[in-house]
């Protein structure tokens, strides 16, 4: 776990809102922290009040040392001062200035030479000299990203802000620009604050995972802590995770849990950062990746135990095409409501492991699950 | 085509210098009452909305009227004024200006409003972030920006000012060669039932209104 020893940026905000009310706290270091949510959480607000475009009713803002925002001490600065690039949704590009003029826009307190020389530099280094005379009308969705990073950069902000930098993309643009927005983050070092909706994109791009839902924080964590041990259901159903299930407890050891699901014993590693031992018969929530859950090939002779545990058996209801993957939902043979609706598991196929297997045909069966790719979600 | 009397030919130009008075007027009144209008939230926002919007409804003798109580001789504003000074801004063409600027400034504050609040406000907060302060910001971005609307405003205003009619006869009066415009003029000869002059007149506002008019077409499109 990568202790955050000197907070770069602490955070804490609270504003009545006319949806809901805001209430957050939170740190980061170096790196690129992630507000993650539902649209409507409070995300972009949470920006604005870090840039000095809004006023929290409450709370106090801290970059690098210097307070931005202190609600008890009657500190607030304008957003001119506060040296805290912002990145708009949309970019907001100035449709009536070049892309030199864009760039240079943060710089004109410098002379006239010094601020030339500067916006050269950011052009070369983002790779967009060539296109210092045009205007931003006449640009592609990338293009733009990088003009917009160029002219919150230029000044050398001491915060980055990028609220949804891709949403305004379409899907193929938006992979390759999210793996350019990561390589361009990381290589000017400095630190970040990104807003998304898109968990992949959270995931991708951040360091640290700031999960929101209506207006208050539910999980903050480095990214990989956050992928495997959501703190809760609520933060799996925020990330948009299938297969978050809920079983009964038969017996719990600190490295292993025993529970029943749908008349299935199945058994997981328990999350050895936390000692979660509820009391047998008590109820456990659990996710399951769809992507880890592994068909039984039928053409390989006996079951191999120690590689086959967690064994159901179940047909496919129904299966959707991702392009390169297949996803199959599956309903167990067991009498009784299925877990999701009219299935229990969604199943996750490269489409080879589809065409081999002639899942097409074939729509009955056996599969099985690690027990350490069972996730138990601590209730709290 | 009759030859032009003295009258209307100086008629015709004092309307071309009220107008452009007017709307110079306008521009520097009028644009900063339509940003703050569009931009700012404060005590009286919408008492100032009311009072710039009411001469586009007021029957124009009734504004005309408000104006001769303000600024007349014996005013609220004109008294101090003419006892200091010994003069009085009524039956001047400073007066037609005033007239023709009061009427004419509804119509380009709502039109330079309304452009000022389509721009995009992500654009100030981008040029707030970068250092500017609102008042660069307004003019380097936001009214740059609105520049369609500007000059839609201003052509209107224009067009406004050139026919004042009622305030202007009110506040002005109808002194030939002094402070006889054009609209003036043309009702002048229809009363004395010179037809010729009033349809000559008439004839040249119409063409020059057409041509501002078309200008202001051209110009639009061009903006960004």
């Amino acid at each position: 776990m990568t202790a955050v020893l000197t907070p770069r940026l602490q955070v804490r905000l609270r504003k009545r809102l006319p949806k809901f009310d805001l209430d957050v706290e939170w740190r980061a270091g170096d790196g690129v922290a992630v507000l993650f949510g539902p649209s409507g959480a409070g995300k972009t607000v949470t920006l604005q009040c870090l840039a000095g475009l809004m006023r929290p009713d409450a709370g106090r803002v801290v970059v690098d040392g210097r307070v931005l925002f202190d609600a008890d001490a009657g500190v607030s600065v304008p957003p001119q001062q506060r040296r805290v690039g912002y990145v708009f949704q949309g970019y907001a590009l100035f449709p009536h200035l070049t892309v030199a003029g864009n760039v240079g826009f943060g710089l004109r307190h410098r002379p006239r030479a010094a601020r030339q020389r500067r916006t050269e530099e950011v052009l070369t280094r983002l790779g967009i000299a060539d296109l210092a005379d045009r205007y931003p009308g006449a640009l592609s969705g990338g293009q733009r990203q990088r003009v917009a990073l160029g002219r919150a950069l230029a000044p050398d902000p001491a915060l980055l802000l990028l609220d949804e930098p891709l949403s305004a993309l379409d899907l193929p643009l938006r992979r390759a620009l999210r793996d350019e927005l990561r390589t361009i983050l990381a290589a000017w070092g400095t630190a970040a604050v990104v807003v998304t909706h898109d968990f992949t994109e959270a995931y991708r791009l951040g360091d640290r995972v700031v999960v929101y839902e209506d207006g208050r924080v539910i999980q903050e964590a480095p990214r990989a802590e956050l992928l495997w041990q959501p703190a809760s259901r609520a933060v799996a159903r925020v990330m948009g995770l299938s297969n978050v299930l809920q079983g009964t407890v038969l017996k719990a050891s600190p490295d292993r849990i025993q529970f029943r699901w749908r008349g299935q014993t199945l058994e997981a590693v328990n999350s050895p950062s936390r000692s979660y031992l509820p009391p047998p018969d008590s109820p456990l929530g659990f996710f399951v990746r769809p992507e880890y859950v592994r068909l039984i090939r039928k053409d390989r002779g006996a079951d191999d135990p120690t590689h086959h545990m967690n064994v159901m058996m179940g047909r496919v209801v129904r299966e959707i095409d991702f392009g390169t993957t297949w996803t199959l939902q599956i309903r167990l043979d067991e009498p009784g409501e299925p877990a999701q609706g009219d299935f229990d598991l969604e199943v996750e196929v490269p489409r080879l492991v589809y065409e081999i297997l002639e899942i097409e045909r074939d729509r009955r069966w056996r599969f099985s699950i690690h027990r350490g790719s069972i996730h138990v979600l601590p209730s709290s | 085509m009759a030859a032009m009397s003295p009258e209307l030919v100086s008629a015709l130009f004092l309307s071309v210098q009220v107008a452009l008075s007017a709307t110079l007027l306008n521009a520097l009144l009028g644009i900063p009452i339509a940003y703050v209008l569009a931009r700012r939230r404060f005590w009286g926002h919408g008492l100032l909305d009311l009072l710039v919007t009411l001469p586009l409804v007021l029957p124009p003798t009734v504004t005309g009227y408000y104006l001769i109580v303000l600024l007349g001789r014996r005013g609220v504003l004109g008294q101090p004024i003419y006892e200091a000074t010994g003069w009085s801004i009524a039956f001047t063409w400073y007066a037609a200006v005033v007239a023709a600027t009061v009427m004419a400034l509804p119509l380009l504050v709502r039109t330079a409003r309304a452009a000022i609040e389509s721009v995009d406000r992500d654009l100030e907060r981008a040029a707030w972030t970068l250092g500017h302060s609102e008042w660069r910001t307004a003019l380097e971005v936001t009214l740059p920006l609105a520049r369609n609307g500007l000059v839609a405003g201003l052509v209107l205003a224009f067009a406004r000012a050139l026919g004042e009619f009622g305030a202007t006869l009110m506040l002005a009066g109808n002194i030939p060669g002094k402070t006889t415009t054009a609209p003036l003029a043309i009702y002048t000869a229809v009363q004395t039932g010179e037809r010729g002059e009033a349809l000559l007149l008439v004839g040249l506002l119409t063409a020059l209104s057409c041509v501002v008019l078309i200008a202001a077409g051209r110009l639009g499109p061009r903006a960004v």
